[in-house]
């Protein structure tokens, strides 16, 4: 049977090549997410930074910002790229052919979403070094280090999410609503662009639960200095039991809707 | 292989039954075909074969594997083509880059053994020029093709093939149908294949399973299928319609059992030779101007001829 590290590092040159192949995508791709972090500065001026500053301790929002528009771009792939990668090999008959071979379905769409991470850095990293830029103050070697491995294991327990929603797929096909329904929730309740600590209690116990929130607030804090929302330990407990739980229910979830799934057949047609 | 297997499917609220106690099997190392209409219940059959569909009831094993308990020893062991599947792989990578994604990844094939059969293999099917292609820019036919090596590159113990020659030209369909034998026969691959296609299974299969309306009407050798036309000759008439007039003077000349309608029109009948100036002169008298001919009985009229029994069965049932 595969193994997941090569199904990762397969899917990542794979992606990769066909990238390559689009040439005018990949290179408006990579100035869109330069001029992204620059159009920042916009917001910035719009912003009330006293009221930043005392709920977070920073009155920096262009890195504020930045950072969290950085979580939305690994947030799209981790949710929902494994969704729209089952959407094509349904449409393209695919499908079929990769559920007769015997890997573990869990680690292919985890090894795909992983490859897609891989893939969307290319096109993150002008925006993360222009929001880099904007922090040198309070930068650190080390704090970019803690912050970027918060936020793998933040996106890591997102993409157990997408290997739920993908695993939908195989069952109900359409399921588009659901991504957008979340997409918004997402972005709303976990501190993207509004501090967590501004809503009101009962949605900031709702962003408590989703796992973006303590990785987005562990990277600000490493790499701006930022407040937290909790202690830091209990912010890292938090974000790997999120990850284990989701792990374990991920994999629950595909073994049941393929199961569920192969009633009426994988295929389409 | 399969043993009293029945498939119903939900569609729209009503229950439709694809496979409807089937049993057959197929013998370790032998080239198999599986025959019969349009929506006779082949693909389902395969798919369940397969791991990619669930049976309503009975088992089925593959290699010794039941599909539904042991799923993943039955993937290691197949290779599988589906219908329809010329979509199926990275458009903007190459046909060898393709390949070697799906053996390499998929199939565990270690990367110099698959770079090496890929050639090997794109050589033996006439398709070596064409390796470096991207899979977009390929024709149908050769995308399908693509998907047929694909499907034995990392030398399965099994192969089902569904369909496989269905959008290939009849030249490349000679050739890939010869190289795919050729190559089950010298690696012991136990092929299993669906097919409308009468020549094919004549000229690929050792024996066959006819399959209408999911039931088994017949398995066995293509000569013993040919034989279940229970009439000794064929008469064929170059025409591919008859008005009902002449259709039932033709059925009413002594000996003659049925008829048939496609290409040609053939009549089945006990002494082909005693009837045939009968014919002629029916033809003239009708003012219809075709050349006729007396014939062998081929495949293609067992397959009209089962489907035509199952027919008249369901409309005296009915």
């Amino acid at each position: 049977m595969a193994n997941p590290l090569k199904l990762f590092y397969m899917a990542v040159w794979r992606d990769l090549l066909t990238l390559t192949r689009y040439k005018a995508n990949f290179l408006f791709s990579i100035i869109t997410s330069a001029l992204f972090g620059l159009g920042m500065l916009l917001f910035a001026f719009a912003f009330n930074t006293s009221l930043l500053e005392e709920t977070v301790g920073s009155a920096n929002y262009v890195a504020f910002a930045i950072f969290g528009v950085s979580f939305q771009s690994w947030q799209s792939i981790a949710l929902w790229r494994a969704s729209g990668m089952f959407q094509g090999e349904l449409n393209t008959g695919q499908i079929d052919y990769t559920f007769s071979c015997p890997f573990s379905r869990y680690w292919y769409i985890v090894s795909n979403i992983a490859a897609s991470a891989v893939q969307e850095t290319i096109f993150f990293i002008p925006m993360l070094c222009v929001g880099l830029w904007f922090t040198k103050e309070t930068l650190t070697a080390m704090g970019l280090m803690l912050g970027l491995v918060a936020t793998m294991v933040s996106v890591a327990a997102l993409a157990q999410l997408g290997t739920i929603f993908a695993s939908l797929v195989l069952k109900y096909r359409q399921v588009t609503a659901i991504f957008g329904f979340f997409n918004f929730a997402f972005q709303m309740l976990t501190g993207m662009f509004i501090p967590l600590q501004l809503l009101p209690l009962p949605l900031q116990i709702i962003g408590q639960s989703l796992p973006q929130t303590f990785g987005m607030d562990l990277l600000r804090h490493y790499v701006m200095g930022t407040k937290l929302i909790m202690a830091i330990e209990y912010e890292w407990a938090l974000l790997f039991v999120q990850l284990m739980a989701l792990a374990l229910i991920a994999k629950l979830a595909v073994l049941y809707l393929e199961r569920v799934a192969k009633e009426q057949g994988l295929h389409y047609i | 292989m399969c043993d009293d297997i029945v498939k119903v499917y939900n569609s729209g609220g009503k229950s439709v039954t694809a496979l409807d106690h089937l049993t057959l099997s197929a013998r370790e190392g032998e080239v198999f075909g599986l025959l019969g209409p349009n929506g006779a219940g082949k693909t389902t059959l395969v798919r369940i074969l397969t791991t990619l569909l669930r049976a309503t009831e009975g088992r089925a094993n593959v290699g010794g594997y039941d599909v539904d308990k042991e799923e993943s020893k039955v993937r290691e062991i197949i290779g599988y083509a589906g219908q329809d599947s010329e979509r199926s792989a990275y458009f903007r990578l190459s046909v060898r880059e393709n390949l070697l994604y799906f053996a390499h990844t998929l199939r565990d094939v270690p990367r110099a053994i698959a770079i090496e059969r890929i050639d090997r293999i794109a050589e033996a099917v006439g398709f070596a020029d064409r390796l470096n292609r991207h899979f977009t820019a390929l024709s149908g036919g050769e995308k399908q093709l693509v998907i047929v090596m694909r499907a034995i590159l990392h030398n399965p113990q099994i192969c089902f093939l569904d369909e496989p020659s269905k959008s290939l030209d009849p030249v490349t369909a000679r050739r890939v149908r010869s190289f795919v034998k050729d190559y089950a026969q010298k690696h012991g691959m136990t092929l299993c294949l669906t097919t409308h296609n009468m020549l094919e299974a004549e000229e690929v299969c050792e024996r066959l399973a006819f399959i209408n309306r999911g039931r088994l009407r017949f398995i066995g050798t293509p000569k013993e299928f040919k034989r279940r036309v229970e009439v000794k000759e064929t008469i064929e008439i170059g025409l591919n319609t008859l008005d009902t007039q002449v259709e039932s003077s033709l059925l009413r000349l002594p000996g003659v059992s049925n008829l048939t309608k496609g290409t040609n029109v053939r009549l089945y009948c006990d002494d082909a030779f005693d009837i045939l100036s009968d014919v002629v002169d029916l033809m003239k008298r009708s003012g219809l101007k075709a050349p006729v001919r007396m014939v062998e009985p081929s495949l293609e009229d067992a397959f009209a001829f089962l489907v035509r029994d199952d027919e008249g069965e369901v409309a005296n049932n009915g």
